[in-house]
């Protein structure tokens, strides 16, 4: 298949914006703070598939570089959530996203 | 049998509504905001809360059906069929694992299905021509982000609890990300105007696309890159000092240090970490 056309694209893109809707739903739903940050990564996971589709469609490398920093920002954010999920813990005793209630405004 | 289900779908449910819809978009809209409809109320009922488990089911399998008919609306036009099986394969697969992560209720299960979507994810940058992503993704997500996630969710969760089986506003929370696919989905599956582009970037068994890649990474990208490793230096330290548990108690100077410094902390500065002044009673 060679070349890359428009329906074939969209194909692509809808997968791209499914990942990113169940992400959201996931990150507004869940409690569980770690399940709450697998659900952003699971966002990242729908951009990039996006960044890579379009960066095929127009025949160039830049939606594959953006989505290799976009990587890079993602272990970033999963190594800072994680120590704050620990300390966390360590706080509360628990991952309960409940037990920070007196944070919401 | 996929041809048949399309079939089914044309002749019998959409017929009418597609004869109007090919003018300017794929898909009518109103399919797409239906569709959307059912699958927030197929979410809804899937997500954990407390209700039984054949209600879950019953969720996923309403779910499961708005995305096979969704599937099979997008691929109906494909008599060539240019998607191939191996991208509804890896679609799939990649929104199955996609909808267990955030609605299963054990936390170690969400990341192995989180695995599976990032292998499925990989597949799909196969099929993109983009090789080396497909490898870093596999290397990068999910051989060590999944592996911390796996470590913390021991390290941090005990055996089911309520904050794992109970979700907070599924209604609301389904209804806006739904809504907000629905306004993806109908943008996206409209017809444009620019054609695309001729040529490609790279024949498909190239062996030069990495090397293009980099190429292009370490030339035009150069700065981005830079930055990218400053970045990940300042998360590593950033995660090291967050989760660190609180310098040891500073040893008490000699005498004859003592005369000769005087105070080692005259402005009373104080030694970072929680369990520092828990040590100092100890």
């Amino acid at each position: 298949m060679n070349t890359f056309g428009e329906p074939l694209l969209q194909r692509y893109l809808v997968v791209g914006a499914v990942l990113f809707a169940v992400g959201l739903t996931g990150f507004l739903t869940r409690r569980n703070l770690i399940i709450m940050f697998l659900s952003t990564e699971l966002m990242l996971q729908g951009v990039v598939v996006n960044l890579v589709a379009f960066g095929r469609y127009h025949h160039n490398l830049a939606g594959q570089a953006f989505a290799l920093f976009l990587l890079v920002v993602a272990a970033a954010e999963a190594a800072v959530a994680l120590g704050l999920v620990v300390l966390l813990y360590r706080r509360r005793g628990s991952i309960d996203a409940e037990a920070w209630r007196e944070l919401k405004g | 049998m996929f041809g048949l289900m399309t079939a089914a779908i044309d002749n019998i449910l959409l017929a009418p509504a597609l004869a109007q819809a090919s003018a300017g978009e794929y898909l009518p809209a109103a399919a797409v905001v239906a569709l959307c409809a059912v699958a927030a109320f197929g979410t809804v009922l899937l997500l954990p809360g407390p209700r039984e488990g054949a209600l879950r089911k019953i969720g996923g399998g309403v779910l499961l059906a708005a995305g096979g008919v969704l599937a099979g609306l997008i691929g109906r036009g494909d008599a060539a069929d240019p998607a191939g099986f191996y991208f509804w394969f890896f679609a799939a697969v990649a929104t199955i694992g996609a909808v267990r992560v955030v609605s299963h209720t054990i936390p170690v299960y969400s990341a192995l299905y989180f695995l599976l979507t990032t292998l499925a994810g990989a597949g799909l940058m196969v099929l993109l021509w983009a090789e080396f992503l497909a490898a870093a993704l596999v290397l990068i997500y999910a051989g060590a982000i999944l592996v911390t996630y796996v470590f913390v969710i021991m390290l941090a969760a005990r055996a089911q609890q309520e904050h794992d089986t109970h979700s907070r506003e599924p209604m609301l929370a389904s209804a806006a990300c739904f809504a907000i696919l629905g306004v993806l989905l109908v943008v996206i599956l409209q017809k444009g105007s620019a054609p695309a582009a001729t040529g490609d970037i790279a024949p498909a068994a190239s062996p030069d696309a990495t090397r293009t890649l980099a190429t292009e990474l370490f030339t035009d990208h150069i700065v981005a890159v830079e930055l990218a490793g400053v970045l990940l230096a300042m998360a590593m330290a950033g995660a090291v000092v967050i989760g660190r548990r609180g310098a040891p108690p500073l040893a008490p100077l000699a005498p004859a240090t003592r005369e000769i410094i005087g105070d080692d902390n005259p402005h009373n500065i104080p030694v970072y970490g929680i369990d520092t002044a828990r040590r100092r009673q100890a």
